[in-house]
């Protein structure tokens, strides 16, 4: 649901980087995002679209690298993926394991810009 | 084809808010106001919750409520009451607070002191999660008429709160309401949170709620000038 204002924010951090360093025009957009930011790829790709409009990153890429959702155990002592659904629980000792390791990013990777 | 060459960004995309919220909890921590932030899908029961708050606490405490909703001033209506300010946000577009708008709130208030402020969120169990607004207590609101696993489908708002409130206890048995599920779904996202259960018509559990707030209130005291 908040698509539209990750896809401003996006926008905003590859702007400012554009303005630093004298860039003009962006191809692609790599951004990683994690299976716990609630993010709807398609719906963020339509939003990118959109704001991007009469902008340096009209017509742009937005590449999408999906962090899946990784926990820590203490029971196992180590990182593990639960399953989906599961909601934070170890596959393999069904431990509940709330330290969250990765899959909450919502971060700007790079951008490529045309030569 | 042309060729292309990559600029990194390193950029978090919740490092304006982040930075935002960290101005004002250190504002909230020199002021000694305790904040809540509460958060649930529409319809759980959240402006109701604050309206029993006030009525306990309004005459006590030095009050203040922020209530997000993307349309309609009615629930700032319905929450206002003699010494206590309320204020509605309208957030249009965003489905969420954030800490940006918190601080614009303030300002509104001309900088004035709280014991205790709450913040209704925008009902929704995903994008507010995301977003810290300088709080010292998370609470999560769910009903006894949504599904016992909301907290497996929404893991990050009930891992990030420190307290999840099951809410209208009173028609928990009319629309068989599985308790146990429920707490075990809670359980699997957030083992250490707080449950606090709830029905804002019988005042069942309330004293819990209540306890809460006032414990935390007194933990951060009205500093000495």
């Amino acid at each position: 649901m908040h698509e539209v204002s990750v896809a401003l924010s996006l926008l905003e951090g590859v702007e400012s980087t554009a303005r630093e360093q004298g860039i003009d025009r962006v191809a692609a957009v790599h951004v990683r995002i994690g299976a716990l930011s609630g993010i709807v790829r398609d719906a963020l790709a339509f939003s990118w679209d959109v704001v991007t409009a009469e902008t340096i990153c009209e017509g742009s890429r937005l590449r999408v690298e999906e962090i899946p959702l990784v926990v820590y155990c203490e029971r196992c002592e180590g990182e593990r993926a639960p399953r989906p659904g599961s909601g934070l629980l170890c596959p393999q000792c069904e431990t509940v394991s709330p330290h969250v390791v990765r899959g909450r990013e919502m971060q700007l990777v790079a951008m490529e810009v045309p030569e | 084809m042309k060729k292309m060459r990559v600029v990194e960004i390193a950029g978090n995309l919740m490092q304006k808010n982040d930075a935002i919220a960290r101005r004002l909890r250190d504002r909230f921590a020199e002021q000694g106001t305790l904040v809540v932030n509460l958060l649930s899908s529409p319809g759980s029961g959240k402006t109701t919750l604050v309206e029993r708050t006030l009525e306990r606490l309004a005459d006590r405490y030095a009050i203040a409520v922020l209530v997000g909703d993307q349309a309609t001033e009615n629930d700032a209506r319905r929450l206002s009451r003699d010494g206590v300010e309320v204020q509605q946000i309208t957030t249009g577009a965003e489905c969420r607070l954030d800490a940006g708008m918190i601080s614009a709130a303030l300002l509104r208030w001309n900088g004035r002191r709280f014991d205790l402020l709450i913040v209704e969120n925008v009902g929704n169990l995903i994008c507010p999660a995301e977003y810290d607004l300088g709080e010292d207590l998370r609470a999560v609101l769910f009903s006894v008429t949504e599904g016992e696993d909301k907290p497996l489908k929404y893991p990050l708002a009930f891992n990030t709160s420190q307290v999840a409130v099951i809410t209208k206890g009173d028609i928990a048995q009319a629309v068989g309401f599985n308790r146990e599920a429920a707490l075990t779904s809670i359980r699997q996202v957030n083992p250490n949170g707080r449950v606090i259960e709830v029905s804002a018509r019988t005042g069942q559990g309330l004293d819990d709620w209540i306890g809460l707030l006032e414990e935390r209130i007194a933990a951060k005291p009205v500093p000495v000038a």
